[in-house]
């Protein structure tokens, strides 16, 4: 272990650089940090809470209701991953309702992609 | 339908004194191939039809002189009733048994079995023929003329410190991957899925594909970091680093989008955006095709295997190094 001259100190958790990266990205430091990702969020779930980063509003309800599982969140996952999966987590959930709305409305979802054998 | 029966039967009749014993085996022989004639002509089944029927009676007739008088026309029946299931036409005796036995007319299970499968072969050969055609022509749309549209020159590291270049990817096909070790999920899944690839490839074409990922992040992906990281997803996956400019020039030639900053600190933790496409390179280093994520790995499997077995050049099977 150890590429990086220094990391930090947590005894819990994964190892981390100063700067929040991880200091490995195994996949096993990837199961921890997906582990306490799906914990958060089946919180968050509970709580009907669907944003926990954009606004500030959403940030407090968040902190206020699942606190615990957030600092277990980011003590598993590099702090650029944790941002990046609470705000998928809001992407997605739009991306699930924009299909619905247009299913709903008989339309077709045709994912755009290079050209591939029999639709060139 | 019984009229005109009725007027061929009776030509025939009155034409079978004529007929000398000699001329009979023609007619048995006829008799007996009209089923494929009848297979491969169903446009002219009208006219075959009522050729069968006239062709019948006058077989009925020889069979019975033959049977009478036994003569060697006898052998030639047998010998050439190999196609018929149906009873065998010693038993009809009269007239009314052998129109009863061509009622279903020249349509028989044989000739079914026959025209079933003939058209099931020109239609399995036309699919592959089309799909094949259909392949060469997306391998030759995206081979650019004089330049390559995708991919070109390039001077890189392995993970074990030594220099690969774009070179060294001549003489087998590839699969480019461009990702960095510290992506949250979607490389992970995607680099599972190439070694499912290359292993399902491998088993079917040989060793002729190379999984290469090249890091978009150069500053964190250390040939050391790379080995590490992508020897859990599969030994044989040869990881590319090198300096921020060689990266930045390999990923404008790949056409992938590249938003690495360029001056990170030790330590410091971001993440990269970066296309998320496989690059199927040919062993003259020109683009084939690009395998999306809407792709399992078993159908990314067979556009690989398919335009590999399509390769009319020679193929390395040995190791680059060997």
């Amino acid at each position: 272990m150890g590429w990086w001259p220094f990391g930090s100190s947590e005894q819990d958790g994964v190892k981390k650089t100063s700067g929040g990266a991880f200091e490995s990205p195994s996949r096993t430091n990837r199961a921890k940090c997906y582990e306490a990702r799906d914990a958060f969020f089946e919180c968050l779930d509970r709580n009907d809470i669907l944003d926990s980063i954009n606004t500030k509003d959403g940030r407090a309800t968040a902190r206020n209701a699942c606190g615990q599982e957030d600092v277990i969140f980011e003590k598993n996952c590099a702090h650029s991953w944790v941002e990046y999966f609470k705000k998928q987590r809001v992407v997605n959930y739009q991306k699930e309702q924009t299909i619905k709305r247009i299913e709903a409305e008989g339309g077709e979802i045709v994912a755009p992609q290079l050209p591939t054998r029999g639709s060139s | 339908m019984a009229s005109p029966c009725n007027c061929i039967a009776g030509t025939v009749r009155s034409l079978r004194p004529m007929i000398a014993p000699r001329t009979e085996p023609i007619f048995l022989r006829f008799a007996a191939r009209r089923t494929l004639v009848h297979s491969r002509a169903s446009g002219t089944a009208m006219v075959a039809r009522k050729l069968g029927s006239k062709a019948a009676v006058s077989v009925s007739r020889a069979k019975i002189q033959c049977l009478d008088s036994g003569s060697t026309a006898g052998g030639v029946w047998r010998g050439s009733r190999a196609f018929s299931f149906s009873a065998p036409r010693s038993k009809l005796k009269t007239i009314q048994q052998v129109w009863a036995r061509n009622k279903g007319g020249p349509f028989n299970i044989t000739a079914a079995v026959i025209f079933v499968g003939t058209a099931g072969a020109l239609w399995a050969y036309f699919t592959y023929e089309k799909e094949r055609m259909a392949r060469k022509r997306i391998a030759e749309q995206t081979k650019g003329i004089g330049k390559p549209k995708v991919g070109g020159p390039f001077q890189l590291v392995d993970q074990d410190g030594l220099s690969f270049t774009s070179e060294d990817m001549k003489g087998k096909y590839s699969l480019v991957y461009f990702g960095f070790s510290h992506c949250p999920d979607i490389c992970p899944d995607e680099l599972d899925k190439m070694a499912l690839m290359y292993e399902k490839v491998k088993e079917k074409c040989g060793d002729v594909l190379l999984p290469i990922m090249i890091s978009c992040d150069p500053a964190r992906d250390s040939p050391a970091v790379l080995k590490e990281y992508l020897q859990e997803f599969h030994p044989d996956i040869i990881g590319l680093t090198g300096d921020y400019e060689q990266i930045k020039e390999t990923c404008k030639a790949y056409r992938v989008y590249f938003s690495t900053p360029p001056n990170v600190k030790l330590g410091q933790d971001y993440l990269v955006d970066h296309s998320i496409y496989f690059y199927l390179m040919d062993p003259e280093g020109d683009f084939v095709e690009a395998i999306g994520r809407n792709f399992t790995a078993e159908q990314a499997a067979k556009v690989i295997s398919d335009h590999i077995k399509d390769w009319q050049g020679p193929l390395k099977k040995k190791d680059r190094w060997a």
